[in-house]
């Protein structure tokens, strides 16, 4: 056994805090899961292009008293909002009707059992980072949504670290499950005060039931030094929707496994994601696609700008199993890299079991187009100011699809910052 | 204001302009006619100074300094515009943003005031109305899914607003309505003045019916092998190009 | 798609007989002492013997590739005899009409040209069976021209300077687990100099036979363009029908001098082995060139044999404006696997490369695309464009795409596309209602489908290779 991020004395201190044999039992075998497995090398396929090395320089200890934080604001925006500070929940708007949440730290007996069967249903798979939060998870928020139900409001559940988590391990759980024909927003923004090191360990796992329709933001906006490596699993039950958001700015390290399982059939998932490391920030993420049934339909857009000495890594990885005819599944990547120290590894996959299917992917690595550079500067616009106009359309194009005005409002400024490095250029971007 | 002495130009290993000479004084409106492939659209792009378009000779004078010396940008700035006969989409990048960039660029170097915001929009809207395009244009991204027609509108639509000295349209004309036609006629008319010269590329006499050039030429083969007055199109549309080609040879 | 179609097309293989000769092969194993043996029966120099037994020990501490998306038993390589010559070829005979007739007729039988004047006479050609060159026509007239080609065992000893310099040079004896082997125990291949500036008058090909059974073919080919030469090279290979699996590991390399072209195309037709996936030669291959300034190397492949393939044609990009071309259509059907691709290392400036891969799977076979282009920090203005597309038939078997997308350059430019499509219904009934019978209508879609490969291969492969396909897809629609 070993134990490479010097964690097992928190897993042990954290077993010894419990009464709850179940979770003590369901989180030692993640321990032992976990300390088995060989710590990713540059020979592991899915860390081929994320080293972790980074990770092995602090002894991680879990936060025993949260910190204070505001996280990320939303102007004029009507929502029922959740905040956890440093993995513990800090404050909570009123739930609208139809809405429960489960605290796996406050459970009563009953939900005890209510726990006990949803967290066995699901899978930590060979994510090592799915199975480290389960071994390590002393907090999991489990909301549940009644069939039938329309939330007006978006739901945000607002992740902050805060200024007092330097040196910690934050793993938390999010569950969300989604009734038959209900409809809602999730915005789910990870945002930190500290000065790290600070490692985040979130997994969110989301049920969409029969004929519901979810969009879902998961937009990933620590700064700092922050190493974020959690997973995203979603299922989709039969003739649901899910549109599904995602976005990494900043922080030195970052990784996501996103996994969207079809578990019923005719249901719709458009997937998008935008990265901008810069700096010497590292994102990496890693999606797949399960078309476990017939009729599904996926369309997946990621695009990212690597400047300076960042690097990005995607991988997007398409399945239809056996049995699901009649999929259409598209990926499409596309990366622009604008300095020459900058590095992009991607690696669309199909991987194909039925044949009456229609699959494609693209992948490219460009610069801005030069008929489109001409036009500008056939326009009097400068070569910079082009430049900037274009890496920021790039990204606009996916942003312009977002239903939520108020999204939009919080990150168009955010980007417009982050490629114009001066206000002057800014200003035609907001 | 526009000199073209003698002209050689090429497209990456091909040679298509071939001493090509032509004087535009300001005031004037000169049409450019020609069979396909002559070499027109590349002698836009030339004066605007595309990448890739090589001049291997002769001058080019504008407002008396050498043209070809500045950079496609500068040139702009200075007054050149040319409506493109196929405009690139640019998807992403709204038009509006596109648009406020562009004026506050071309204002800026000519020691104008840049606009606010709000008179920005309200001229842009303004102008929208004046070439028949729906304010909601102005949303999108640049000539992102327009129709053929729209893309050339929204071409007409940045020369009203940049009031360019020199304006080159090429083939804005194509693809167009009779309406259409008409309010690109409207357009360039509207900014015929006596301090601005104008050069219409088109394959068709209708066009001049309503922009009366004062000079049509023929360009073949890479060069100006014709020039006459208004009657001269009216002649090609009647008989083609091939009676040129004897004449020349 | 309709089921009694299934019925009247029968699959044969129409390389799988036997041919009846005696033959001398050493006993199964592999040890030091085998690869002694090997040198010796090919009197090899010294130094020879030595870059084997490095290569030997650098095996020994190497394990298998696991990465691959096959999967099979792993050979027994002591099972394995390691070297097999037709009794006759034990003579030494001299020139081509020496040759025992058996031999010449296993050639004839495959279609090869083993007469100089015969109707292709525009095709040099080399004959290997099992672990030895049978013979090698034209050798005049290529002599003439100043081009060398003959069994690489004969340039060991003829051309020790140009073998000494380039063999391993692009594939290293350390490079995988099957070229360290291939390096230790090579038996025979052909070997390649075209001088400076000379346009190889005539096409080069290399026909490959395992005729032997428990034997493994370990080929080694090596190809030297210097500057400003050109030259096309032809790859050929079947086996006949046995139960058990048998092994060919081949290295290829080529080397392209500056301004020099390469052009290497492979018809591969090993044995795949029965429609119960039993028997079929393991096909795991080692190839890549290096292009220098200005050159260009492009591989064709048509692979529709072998029970497992492993086998990624490659391209070092070295050299600024140096061009790397890869043409493949990988067919697989009944219980045949495929992992097959390309890498496009582009180092210097203003490289281009160009990747179009088209794999076909029928039945229960599994067919997998894996491919690397990696823009190094120095590829300025580098370009690849690379299309990979998939056509299934029949809902048993599985497409595969893996490719790797690495780029440190921001000035180069990747495109990468893929898709999936089947043989529809849609398509086979319009042809069929137009009077055209599933098979022929198949074979036709199945054609324009690798159209853009096909284009690549000189005329008469070309055509061999839409035959070989439309005899491999015998039996798959239904
Ligand atoms: N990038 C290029 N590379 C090679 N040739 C080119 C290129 N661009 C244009 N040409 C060639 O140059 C010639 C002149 O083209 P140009 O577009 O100027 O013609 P045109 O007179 O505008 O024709 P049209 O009336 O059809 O618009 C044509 O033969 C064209 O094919
Ligand atoms: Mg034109």
């Amino acid at each position: 056994m070993s134990d490479p991020m010097q964690a097992e004395q928190a897993h042990q201190g954290l077993q010894a805090q419990s009464d709850w044999g179940w979770l003590k039992d369901w989180r030692a075998s993640a321990w032992s899961q976990f300390a088995a497995t060989p710590w990713p090398t540059r020979k592991t396929e899915a860390w081929k292009y994320t080293p972790l090395k980074s990770m092995l320089d602090t002894e991680w200890s879990l936060a025993e008293q949260p910190g204070t934080g505001t996280g990320t604001v939303f102007e004029d925006w009507d929502r029922t909002v959740i905040t956890l500070v440093d993995g513990k929940v800090a404050d909570h708007d009123a739930l609208p009707e139809g809405v429960t949440v489960r605290l796996l730290s406050k459970a009563t007996p009953e939900q005890r059992a209510q726990f006990e069967d949803r967290l066995s249903k699901t899978l930590a798979g060979d994510q090592l980072f799915t199975t480290f939060n389960q071994a390590l998870l002393a907090e999991a928020v489990w909301i549940d949504v009644a069939p039938e139900t329309v939330l007006e409001k978006p739901l945000h559940i607002n992740q902050v670290l805060s200024s007092s988590a330097n040196g910690r391990a934050v793993p938390v759980r999010l569950m969300l499950d989604l009734g038959g024909r209900s409809q809602m927003t999730l915005v789910e923004t990870f945002s930190s005060e500290s000065d790290g090191p600070v490692f985040i360990n979130p997994v969110t796992e989301i049920e969409v039931g029969d004929s519901a329709k979810l969009t879902h933001y998961h937009l990933l906006l620590e700064t700092g030094d922050v190493r974020h490596l959690g997973s995203v699993q979603a299922v989709l039950r039969a003739h649901s929707q899910m549109n599904s958001f995602h976005m990494a700015l900043g922080g030195v390290l970052k990784r996501k496994d996103i996994v969207v399982r079809h578990c019923g059939s005719g249901a719709h998932l458009q997937l998008n994601g935008v990265y901008l490391p810069k700096g010497k920030e590292h994102v990496d993420y890693h999606t797949t696609l399960e078309h476990e049934v017939p009729h599904g339909t996926s369309n997946e857009v990621f695009r990212g700008i690597i400047g300076d000495e960042a690097k990005a890594v995607f991988n997007g990885r398409i399945h239809i199993h056996k049995d699901a005819q009649k999929t259409l599944a598209e990926l499409s990547n596309k990366n622009l890299l604008t300095s020459h120290k900058a590095e992009i590894n991607t690696k669309p996959e199909l991987e194909i079991y039925a044949d009456d299917v229609k699959c494609a992917h693209g992948a490219t690595v460009a610069q801005l187009d030069k008929g489109s550079m001409f036009y500008f500067l056939s326009r009097g616009i400068s070569r910079q100011e082009a430049e900037v106009m274009m890496s920021f359309g790039f990204i606009n194009e996916l942003l312009e699809t977002l239903d939520d005005e108020p999204v939009k409002q919080l990150l168009r400024p955010m980007l417009a910052a982050l490629f114009a490095k001066e206000d002057e250029l800014a200003r035609h971007l907001v | 204001m526009l000199n073209i002495n003698d002209l050689h130009a090429r497209v990456e290993d091909t040679a298509i302009l071939h001493g090509l000479n032509l004087e535009v004084k300001p005031g004037e409106v000169h049409a450019i006619m020609g069979p396909n492939g002559a070499g027109k659209s590349t002698l836009g792009n030339v004066l605007a100074g595309r990448p890739g378009y090589e001049v291997t000779g002769g001058t080019v004078t504008y407002k008396g300094s050498d043209l070809l010396e500045l950079e496609a940008e500068d040139r702009a700035r200075a007054g050149v515009f040319l409506a493109f006969q196929y405009p690139v989409e640019i998807p992403g990048v709204s038009n509006m943003e596109f648009l406020k960039a562009s004026v506050d660029a071309i204002r800026t170097a000519r020691g104008e005031e840049a606009m606010s915001s709000m008179d920005f929009i309200k001229l842009a809207r303004e102008k929208c109305k004046a070439v028949d395009l729906p304010q909601d244009f102005l949303k999108r991204g640049v000539n992102e899914g327009f129709s053929g027609g729209e893309k050339k509108r929204n071409e007409l639509l940045q020369m009203m607003l940049l009031e360019p000295s020199l304006c080159i349209l090429d083939e804005t004309d194509s693809g167009l309505d009779i309406d259409a036609l008409q309010v690109v006629a409207r357009g360039v008319n509207a900014l015929r003045s006596p301090d601005r010269g104008i050069i219409v590329v088109t394959h068709y006499q209708r066009l001049l019916d309503y922009i009366v050039p004062d000079y049509v030429h023929v360009l073949a083969k890479g060069r100006i092998v014709k020039s006459g007055g208004r009657e001269l199109a009216l002649e090609l549309e009647k008989h083609g190009y091939s009676w040129i080609d004897e004449e020349v040879a | 798609m309709s089921e009694n179609i299934d019925q009247y097309l029968k699959s044969e293989y129409s390389a799988g007989w036997i041919t009846d000769i005696e033959s001398l092969t050493i006993p199964p194993g592999l040890n030091e002492d085998v690869i002694r043996l090997i040198s010796a029966k090919k009197q090899e120099p010294e130094w020879m013997l030595e870059w084997r037994l490095k290569a030997y020990r650098a095996w020994l501490e190497m394990k298998e590739p696991e990465w691959a998306h096959v999967v099979y038993p792993k050979p027994d390589f002591q099972a394995l005899s390691y070297y097999s010559s037709p009794k006759s070829m034990e003579d030494g005979p001299q020139s081509l009409d020496e040759v025992d007739p058996e031999l010449l007729r296993t050639y004839e039988k495959l279609g090869i040209p083993v007469h100089e004047q015969e109707v292709l006479a525009g095709v040099a050609v080399d004959m290997v069976f099992d672990s030895v060159s049978v013979g090698t026509t034209f050798r005049q007239k290529l002599k003439d021209a100043g081009v060398i080609f003959c069994p690489i065992s004969e340039a060991v000893h003829e051309y020790p300077e140009l073998v000494k310099k380039y063999l391993g040079s692009v594939v290293p004896q350390k490079d995988n687990f099957y070229a360290a082997l291939n390096s230790a125990v090579f038996s025979d291949g052909s070997f390649v100099y075209i001088p400076k500036g000379v346009r190889c008058p005539m096409e080069l090909s290399t026909y490959f036979r395992i005729n032997e059974a428990k034997t493994g073919q370990f080929e080694r080919t090596l190809i030297i363009a210097d500057e400003g030469s050109q030259v096309s090279y032809l790859e050929g290979c079947t086996a006949p029908m046995r139960d058990e699996n048998q092994l060919h590991a081949a290295v290829v390399e080529l080397v392209a001098l500056d301004d020099a072209d390469i052009k290497y195309s492979t018809v591969q037709n090993w044995y795949p082995g029965d429609a119960e996936g039993k028997g079929g030669i393991y096909n795991f291959v080692t190839k890549r060139g290096i292009a220098h300034t200005r050159s260009k190397i492009s591989w064709t492949q048509v692979e529709t044999g072998s029970a497992v393939t492993w086998k990624y044609p490659s391209c070092i990009l070295k050299g600024d404006d140096s061009i790397g071309e890869f043409y493949s259509v990988a067919l697989t059907s009944n219980h045949q696997q495929a992992d097959t691709g390309t890498k496009m290392i582009h180092l210097g400036k203003n490289t281009r490369s160009t990747i179009i891969a088209k794999g076909i799977s029928a039945k229960q076979s599994s067919n997998s695309y894996r491919g690397l282009v990696k823009m190094n920090p120095g590829a300025e203005g580098a370009r690849n464009y690379t299309q990979c597309d998939s056509l299934l038939i029949g809902d048993k078997c599985g497409a595969h795409t893996f490719p790797y997308i690495e780029s440190k350059n921001p000035t180069a430019v990747i495109e990468h596309e893929a898709t999936t499509s089947k043989v529809s219904d849609d398509q086979l009934f319009l042809c069929q209602q137009r009077g055209i019978d599933a098979e022929k209508a198949v074979s036709m879609i199945v054609n324009g489908f690798c159209k853009d490969v096909f284009r690549e291969l000189p005329m008469e492969f070309a055509v061999e290779a839409g035959k070989l396909l439309e005899v491999s897809l015998e039996g798959a629609v239904g």
